[in-house]
């Protein structure tokens, strides 16, 4: 094996692979590295892997660059070892289309209309007015998070996994501002639109729609604060839309436009993109059906050591990271290896359905190296991380398990 | 948690006539430059003038390798959906410079 270590005696990650014998391995979740001062590689099979790393985004830490116009801002892994709730200068940042960056508070207005019974044009004191004031702890994710790390490669943004995170988002509900205008006997969806328009003309609007039931819920919000203050502008000043369980792409962002529709929502991004296939695919397959991407499947992170970290040898150790359950709570966290080794996770505290979850394992004595170890999350409803690729040409909700080596010394 | 939000939900029914508690102040950011870093190869000119104006350079050096199919797939894919003002005429050189940048991009990453 000594070949395959690089000048520090870290085993790179050819070594990795070639050592694999044969198990199906995707790229290791924490396969991160710096490689100089401000440059990080997200380890992307087949690269390009290398990204920028800066803190010149306005309001924002250190963040991995996958566009600077309209921002496309990834979280460096590191940020979801320091807590489960991500602060506001790390969140993922991902706009579809050119944002105004400039938002006067008094001229903004949210038009709701389509099937109401009487149109109305909402202030933000309006909408702040609307109902009671909620608080909900939420993963807001990216339906893409983890597209780079397909294998094979499919295009799109080449995000690694930190195109996710977890804050407190605060607001009035929807139905509260639906109510406002009341809607009509009849109406199947809610549609959303933001300040985010197109650069050319004809170009389809970001615009999403969600069906009625979920849009009544109870804890989908019109939101206005992000873990206690203002929502940055970078993340949608001065509202948006919060869709606790679903993927952010529902998220709409600078929320101007609320339409009810009666019928099934036809536009671009509901009825053309964001969506995955009905049934698994393999990448020769061309025709098939497609469903909307929605509701988060659990997922499971090693947060604690990088990919081809050493370990002690002879010793026992402790793995830490984060869990989540998507759309259904937390059942278990368990660590698998290749060849067996299956233990269970202790799980920190509950700090909300739709929140990340600390867990913990302890190995109690590190024998040999830990090739291709890693977390696998399950619901309560019986979701569990699959070993192998739900591949999608979209490269759309990932959720195999992530797996690292690490070497016993 | 659900206690102190029932009790905050209380007082603003209580306190309904008073003007909202939540204040908003004008946002503005400036954003940083998107320097236009795009290697010399034949076709360059037809990328800046019909691509950049929507994608920043970085990113279109981000994209992993795929065939030249897919890449005439991808401008049909701007000119049909995205209704980019592409130039017909400049098609084959902006597909000519994708896989020229990737074959130049997978020659420095090789092992």
């Amino acid at each position: 094996m000594t070949s395959g270590n690089d000048a520090s005696g870290k085993l790179t990650r050819r070594a990795l692979i070639a050592g694999a014998g044969g198990v199906a391995l995707t790229a290791p979740v924490l396969a991160q590295k710096l490689i100089r001062e401000g440059v990080i590689d997200l380890g992307l099979p087949g690269g390009p892997s290398e990204r920028p790393l800066t803190p010149s985004f306005p309001g924002k830490g250190e963040m991995i660059v996958q566009r600077i116009r309209p921002p496309l801002l990834e979280t460096p892994m590191s940020v979801f070892n320091e807590g489960t709730i991500t602060p506001n200068d790390r969140m993922f940042v991902r706009w579809n289309w050119d944002m105004p960056t400039s938002v006067k508070a008094a001229a903004h207005r949210v038009a709701v209309g389509g099937a109401v019974k009487a149109p109305v044009s909402l202030t933000l004191d309006d909408i702040a007015s609307a109902g009671e004031h909620i608080e909900v702890t939420a993963i807001n994710q990216c339906a893409g998070n983890g597209r780079g790390l397909s294998d094979p490669r499919v295009t799109g943004t080449q995000w690694g996994n930190g195109a996710m995170g977890c804050a407190r988002w605060s607001g009035v509900r929807l139905k509260d501002v639906l109510a406002k205008a009341g809607v009509d006997a009849g109406a199947t969806r809610v549609r959303f639109a933001g300040l985010d328009v197109p650069l050319t003309d004809g170009a389809p609007q970001f615009i999403k729609s969600i069906p009625m039931d979920i849009a009544m819920r109870d804890d989908v919000l019109v939101a206005w604060g992000m873990n206690g203050e203002p929502l940055p502008l970078l993340h949608g000043y001065p509202l948006r839309i919060v869709v606790p369980g679903w993927f952010s792409t529902y998220w709409v962002k600078m929320l101007s436009t609320i339409e009810v529709l009666t019928s099934e929502d036809d536009s671009y991004y509901v009825a053309k993109s964001y969506r995955v296939p009905a049934a698994p695919i393999t990448p020769e397959d061309k025709d098939f059906d497609t469903v909307a991407i929605t509701a988060m499947p659990p997922r499971a992170f090693i947060t604690s050591h990088a990919d081809g970290a050493v370990v002690a040898r002879g010793k026992p150790l402790t793995l830490r990271g984060i869990a989540m359950g998507g759309d259904a709570a937390l059942a278990r966290v368990d660590l698998v290896g290749e060849d067996g080794l299956l233990l269970p996770c202790k799980l920190g505290p509950d700090e909300g359905l739709f929140a990340y979850r600390e867990w913990t394992v302890t190995i109690p004595n590190v024998a040999a190296d830990l090739p291709n170890i890693g977390v696998r999350a399950a619901t309560i409803t019986g979701a569990v991380q699959p070993d192998k690729l739900n591949w999608n040409p979209s490269g759309y909700a990932r959720n195999v398990i992530e797996r690292i080596t690490l070497r016993a010394s | 948690m659900r206690a102190l939000l029932l009790l905050i939900a209380l007082g603003l029914l209580a306190g309904c006539d008073r003007a909202p508690e939540v204040t908003f102040a004008d946002s503005s950011i400036t954003l940083p430059d998107d320097p236009m870093d795009l290697p010399d190869l034949p076709g360059r000119d037809a990328v800046i003038a019909n691509c950049t104006a929507c994608h920043s350079p970085s990113t279109m050096l981000q994209q992993p390798k795929v065939n030249r199919e897919k890449w005439e797939s991808q401008v049909k894919k701007m000119v049909e959906i995205y209704k980019a003002p592409i130039d017909p005429q400049a098609v084959p050189a902006i597909v000519d410079y994708m896989v020229a940048v990737q074959a130049q991009q997978a020659d420095t990453e090789a092992p």
